[in-house]
């Protein structure tokens, strides 16, 4: 039977099904009828699992695949559908129950939990690095209240999201973003196999790449490596929907998404074979949770003392059907209602308490040793949590700076560099948490552009930033433009580039510059355009007597091949030419043109661009001196280029005041004009607490004695950083992890100093103890003595 | 809580035995009183109006002069700092761990925590300096136990002596349970039972100084509220 005809009997079929009331199911087979995200209850008479029948085996998956109408798929049809996890996994496991729980996002999930790490928006264009979150943590703003859609935010974090939540919007929220394109990309499921499944076929590459191109509803057959997808859904007219099929009219670019499954994994009956992990394998969860120091080597690089002793993520992070996953800190069972949490705390599994410190926990879960702690003072778990002796990096002057899978997109492979190295994360930095307890944690300065008004800061976001900053703040985006027109000019050992200052800029594979350091090269010479050939740079443009009788053709057609190379740059503001002494070329009609530089022309040498009888420069002033600042730094905004860009904004953001946050302080336009940098809320880091990686016992704080922290100098709590931030400026904010803590400096700097002299104070002590106890001694003996008349009086 | 309400009660019943002793002493009606209850009528009348008294007399110029009439700066030099080191390095600990644990829930931190570990230091510098020198003075023991009647009861010079040699095992216990920690040798619950045992042998001692130091106030003062607030007399030299 065709796919249409199946179609049109299925909506009969569901007619049929509701007019008897039936919800009759064959062998293998849900009666559920065809249902929107928001499914209907499970059906009577299914098989669901609610309750663990004791067998402690995985049963081998075979099961028949599904789509999203729940009609079989068949892997050798013409155009078969990709699986969906709704119908295909949830004949036997709850779907809704699973999409609801804590994994699937803080759309679906009830209780925003302890801080964990936000979604972080990061453009560094515009200088974004703007942490979101669909829970109401401090610091992070909801993606609704600027403006994002699940639509956006599914295009943006989707390559690590597990699939529901934001990604399976109900059909009204779907509805409601016309703009949205959902009826072509389909909605992403949740995706069950991203976690559960053992083959290593599951490709998390695949999955990114799939969102990216807006093939929802295929990205969890990609990624499961069931099959093949090609197409993209991106590329469809949004009037395109999964059953118009093909795209009949093209071939080539806008073609239709379409998979082709891989036959050999299914058997006779068409059920494909999933090889199941329950629990889930480590290397499911570190495809979205991986957290790596960014100077480390990854044969260097530590693992977690329980992942080295054989403990999956999954032993302690459990969950039941309700995917509300064990996050493992203190307090969260009061925070969840989940008793169980309790049990999964490090004090849980190590002490066998609670987090009132009660003995109502069974200890030594999984072969957990019981700390000896010898010497620490109680106070210190009173006030400190497990983590900030045995977790993370050790404290080091400014901090350990890290990449997260989620941050910094990695764990992403193909031709593209996916990974970035920003936004920049520190850790640990030792904070006060809610329950008053410091613990360490990750932090990230946010930077984005705002209006405020009043106290209420709204950030924009960077696509606003940009349509209205225009040209401000793309100088790297021209001279790439230039650099990459100039080479098609270059040969095969030559690459063109820009010299400016100690720095030569080169076009890179990404359609950017990239700077180098040369050597020699003094911080005021003047910007010119050249050649590198090797290590030597020249000029673009050599010195020459164009009238010399003798003068070196191929200089001039070279010259032609370089204007019609900069003929080609998007955007120019006229028309290429060069000028030698006096000398005028440029490209008529295709050909070059030597003629006397006219009189507006005096004192022009080089290439530029003719415009209105002057020539203008390749690259603006502006635009090489804004690139010449930021080179060798991580900085992508100069001071001249925010307050122009809040110049810019000033008129567009109605009464609220534009500012920019950046390196912990928050960027107005003063008075007179200046950029003026003042303390705000908004420019807070934004901080989750760590637990991973924890380290061996020999390795935790505290194991070399007190002076690991308290010593005069000791980085637990005198390492210090400055913000950091997209902004090249002085005028950035300074944390110290005193202060992180919520602690004077001073005071500990002192308490600190009273350990150089701890042993000479308990020697004294001992003395003082061993001389008093000895008197006392004596005197009770010759009491005694006295008493029972062994002794004399007096 | 029930360290600092048991802290209230025993120190308040310290302060009360005192003035009772005092009372019993200097007061002919206390004498002539047989019924308990006409007796504490007439002691608490008593006690309120010598509060009175004091609390009209007291002013920081007259414990000045009370402090500078100390017979402790009478003594030899070093013997004078030995106690004046002594005293005040007692009211330091006394005072801030005292305070704190009664009216502060996070305990003693911060600086006067630093306080308290240095008046500590030199706290037990002194008490075995004051027991190795002193403790002869109140080692005379009652005599030999025989099984024929013996005269019994508390006597202020028992009391003196008990209060001393209390106070010099508090102290001794103090200086052990502030040391003991510091090792690397207790886990958990011996450091939380150091911790309680030195709080608790620190109200020992703040007892048994008080008694100690009310005796011997009253002894060299025998005219009651003659010469203004009382105070801590100097052990007598041998």
């Amino acid at each position: 039977m065709s796919r249409a005809g199946r179609t049109s009997l299925r909506a009969g079929a569901a007619l049929l099904a509701a007019a008897f009331g039936l919800a009759a199911a064959a062998a293998g087979q849900t009666a559920a009828a065809p249902a929107g995200p928001a499914s209907a209850p499970p059906a009577a008479g299914d098989q669901k699992q609610t309750a663990w029948n004791g067998d402690r085996t995985v049963p081998v998956h075979l099961i028949p695949l599904r789509d999203e109408n729940d009609e079989l798929i068949v892997p050798t049809e013409t155009d078969p559908r990709p699986y969906s996890a709704r119908f295909t996994c949830g004949p036997c496991h709850d779907y809704s129950a699973v999409a609801a729980g804590w994994h699937f996002g803080g759309t679906a999930a009830a209780g925003d939990g302890r801080p964990g790490e936000p979604w972080i928006l990061s453009d560094p264009r515009t200088g974004t690095v703007l942490p979101l979150s669909y829970r109401a943590w401090p610091g992070s703003y909801g993606p609704e209240a600027l403006g994002l859609s699940a639509w956006d935010f599914t295009l943006l974090f989707g390559r690590h999201m597990p699939g529901g939540g934001p990604a399976e919007p109900s059909d009204k929220e779907a509805l409601a973003h016309p703009e949205a394109r959902w009826n072509v990309s389909g909605k992403a499921e949740a995706n069950c196999l991203a976690c559960h499944n053992r083959s290593g076929r599951q490709d998390h590459s695949e999955w990114a790449k799939q969102v990216l191109r807006e093939n929802l509803r295929w990205a969890a057959t990609a990624a499961g490596g069931l099959g093949e997808v090609g197409g993209m859904a991106s590329r469809l007219k949004g009037t395109w929907d999964v059953t118009d099929g093909p795209n009949l009219d093209d071939r080539e670019w806008a073609v239709a998404p379409h998979v082709s499954y891989r036959a050999v994994d299914f058997d006779s009956k068409h059920r494909y074979f999933f090889d199941i992990a329950y629990p889930p394998a480590d290397e499911r969860c570190l495809a979205c949770h991986s957290v790596s120091p960014v100077d480390e080597s990854q044969w260097s690089a530590e693992a977690d003392v329980h992942a080295a002793a054989g403990l999956k993520c999954a032993d302690c992070h459990r969950n039941d059907l309700g995917h509300a996953i064990v996050r493992g800190y203190e307090g969260e069972a009061a925070a969840t209602g989940s008793r169980t949490a309790e049990a999964f705390t490090c004090r849980g599994c190590h002490l066998g308490e609670d987090a009132k410190g009660r003995k109502t926990v069974a200890p030594g879960r999984l072969g957990a040793p019981y700390p000896r702690h010898a010497g620490i003072p109680p106070v210190h778990f009173d006030r400190l949590s497990c983590t900030v002796c045995h977790s993370g990096p050790k404290p080091k002057a400014g901090f350990t700076r890290v990449r997260t899978s989620r941050a910094n997109r990695l764990g992403i492979y193909g031709v593209a560099t996916w990974s970035t190295d920003v936004p920049a994360i520190v850790e640990p930095v030792y904070m006060k948490g809610r329950d008053r307890k410091i613990a360490p944690n990750r932090l990230v300065w946010p930077a984005f552009w705002a209006k405020r008004a009043g106290k209420s800061v709204t950030p924009l976001l960077p696509e606003t930033v940009d349509g209205i900053a225009g040209d401000i703040l793309g100088p790297e985006d021209r001279v790439a433009r230039i650099l990459a027109a100039l080479s098609l000019a270059a040969e095969e050992d030559e690459t063109p580039v820009l010299a400016a200052g100690r720095f030569v800029f080169e076009p890179n594979v990404d359609g950017g510059i990239d700077a180098a350091e040369e050597a020699g090269a003094k911080a005021g010479r003047a910007p010119f355009w050249g050649l590198r050939k090797g290590s030597e740079v020249l000029p673009l443009v050599p010195d020459f007597d164009p009238a010399a009788e003798d003068k070196d053709t191929a200089v001039e057609t070279r010259f032609q091949e370089f204007l019609q190379a900069l003929g080609a740059v998007a955007g120019r503001p006229g028309e290429p030419a060069i000028v030698v002494r006096k000398t005028l070329y440029r490209l008529v009609d295709g050909f070059l043109d030597v003629s006397e530089a006219p009189a507006g022309l005096a004192g022009a040498s080089g290439p530029g661009w003719l415009a209105g009888g002057k020539l203008a420069p390749l690259a603006s002033d502006f635009d090489v001196r804004t690139v010449t600042a930021k080179a060798g730094t991580e900085r992508t905004l100069t001071e001249e280029q925010v307050g122009l860009v809040l110049e810019a904004l000033a008129g567009k953001t109605g009464d609220a005041e534009a500012v920019y946050v950046s390196g912990g302080r928050m960027f107005r336009r003063a008075k007179d004009g200046t950029l003026a940098a003042d303390d705000d809320d908004a420019a807070a880091p934004v901080a989750w607490p760590l637990a991973h990686d924890v380290r061996p016992a020999q390795q935790s704080l505290g194991r070399k004695g007190c002076t690991d922290c308290h010593s005069v100098g000791s980085d637990f709590f005198f390492a210090g950083a400055e913000a950091a931030g997209p902004l090249l400026t002085g005028k950035t904010a300074k944390l110290s992890a005193a202060s992180a803590m919520g602690l004077g400096g001073l005071f500990q700097r002192l308490f600190g100093l009273s350990f150089v002299v701890r042993p000479v104070f308990k020697v004294v002590l001992g003395v003082c103890a061993a001389v008093a106890g000895a008197l006392l001694l004596a005197a009770g003996l010759a009491a005694l003595g006295r008493f029972a008349g062994f002794t004399g009086k007096g | 809580m029930l360290f600092t309400a048991v802290s209230v009660l025993v120190l308040a019943g310290a302060l009360l035995g005192l003035a009772f002793h005092r009372f019993r002493t200097t007061r002919e009606e206390a004498r002539s009183t047989l019924l308990y209850a006409e007796l504490a009528k007439k002691y608490f009348a008593w006690l309120a109006l010598r509060a009175i008294q004091m609390s009209r007399r007291a002013s920081s110029k007259a414990w000045w002069e009370y402090l500078k009439g100390l017979p402790l700066w009478r003594a030899p030099v070093l013997e004078k700092w030995l106690y004046a080191s002594f005293y005040a390095s007692f009211l330091v600990l006394a005072g801030s761990g005292f305070f704190f644990t009664v009216f502060v829930p996070r305990g003693l931190y911060g600086f006067p925590l630093v306080g308290h570990v240095m008046a500590g230091g030199l706290f037990a510098v002194c008490l075995a300096a004051v027991v190795l020198f002193k403790g002869r003075e109140f080692i005379a023991v009652p005599e030999p136990a025989r099984l024929g009647p013996r005269k019994a009861g508390v006597t202020a010079a028992r009391a003196r002596r008990w209060s001393f040699w209390l106070f010099a095992l508090a102290g001794f216990l103090l200086i052990l349970t502030a040391l003991l920690p510091m090792l690397p040798l207790l886990r958990t619950a011996g450091q939380k039972l150091m911790f309680e045992l030195h709080r608790c042998s620190a109200l020992a001692a703040l007892a048994a100084a008080a008694v100690f130091a009310g005796l011997e106030a009253f002894a060299a003062q025998p005219t009651a509220g003659a010469s203004g607030p009382p105070g801590p007399r100097p052990p007598r030299s041998t």
